[in-house]
């Protein structure tokens, strides 16, 4: 099990550090030390690897197809407000 | 993360039609409706809602489509404008955009001193959360508050930074940081449950967390 010191408090800071790591809001020098961290600590990479799937996960059920009429609804309402008044 | 400047190039000032403006619009704004619909499905309650607010924001884009600056990220523009069509028609007796009362620093201090007692996830459940089926995502997902919802929606679905999700949803970075934090302990505590009622995994939620572990949650 390895040492989370270097990355704050172990538990509080650490997670955090590693939310902002993989929303990649980390600063070269920060980047590195997670980068570094995660190499030897199990419970950091367990955490990492966890986050890493419910981000997936999440991203792969939103992926929404609009319906086939949405556009054309949209053209043809953008059309319409052509013929109406423009106040710009 | 995409680039979003693609297929949108610089018009001179003055020298285009209405015509002309009208193909650059389907040509350029257009291509994002599915993104939008996605993002409207998270905040409306029901897919005809949902076209009917894109159908909204897409009208209002075309409107103010002098004002967007080409070369600058048009969807992360057309999500904003997304974003206040969603406030202004759904949530008009709220004056506060996307506000919730626990927005305090105070609140993110203690979320954040609760923070490593939180996960109650084991290894073979990181397994069964991949294999949840979408439905059950989508259904924890609607299931946090909506503040918290569309702050993990824009960073983790569409990639935004935390500045741009700030500009999106018209709150302060600080803000968004204390939402996605909230919001992805809450959507992970459900998700566990969802695997764990369709027995996928053997994990077992920690139950000896400290008291301050719960205060987070509403």
């Amino acid at each position: 099990m390895g040492d989370c010191q270097s990355l704050g408090d172990c538990g509080d800071e650490r997670i955090a550090r590693l939310y902002e790591y993989l929303d990649g809001a980390l600063s070269v020098d920060d980047l590195k030390d997670v980068r570094e961290h995660l190499e030897g600590c199990e419970e950091c990479t367990h955490e990492y690897d966890l986050e890493c799937i419910i981000r997936s996960v999440v991203k792969r059920s939103c992926q929404e197809v609009a319906p086939n009429t949405l556009k054309t609804r949209i053209m043809s309402r953008i059309s319409e407000l052509r013929v109406e008044t423009r106040h710009d | 993360m995409s680039t979003s400047q693609q297929g949108t190039e610089a018009v001179p000032e003055g020298r285009e039609t209405e015509a002309q403006q009208r193909a650059r619009f389907e040509r350029d704004a257009l291509q994002y409706v599915d993104q939008l619909y996605s993002a409207a499905m998270r905040m409306a309650r029901n897919p005809a809602d949902a076209e009917d607010l894109v159908q909204e924001a897409y009208t209002k884009a075309y409107s103010a489509f002098h004002q967007y600056k080409p070369g600058t990220n048009l969807k992360a523009w057309l999500y904003r404008i997304l974003t206040n069509t969603y406030i202004n028609l759904y949530r008009k007796r709220q004056r506060e955009p996307l506000r919730s009362s626990t927005d305090t620093v105070e609140d993110w201090q203690m979320a954040k001193a609760a923070q490593h007692t939180s996960t109650g996830l084991r290894s073979a459940e990181a397994e069964a959360l991949d294999h949840l089926p979408d439905s059950d995502v989508k259904q924890a997902l609607q299931s946090i508050p909506e503040e918290f919802r569309l702050a993990v929606y824009f960073t983790d679905v569409e990639g935004y930074a935390y500045k741009e999700v700030a500009e999106i949803l018209g709150i302060p970075i600080g803000t968004v940081m204390s939402r996605l934090h909230r919001g992805r302990k809450q959507l992970r505590e459900l998700l566990a449950d969802y695997a764990a009622t369709r027995g996928l995994g053997t994990a077992q939620k920690e139950t000896d967390r400290p008291a301050a572990a719960g205060q987070g949650r509403k």
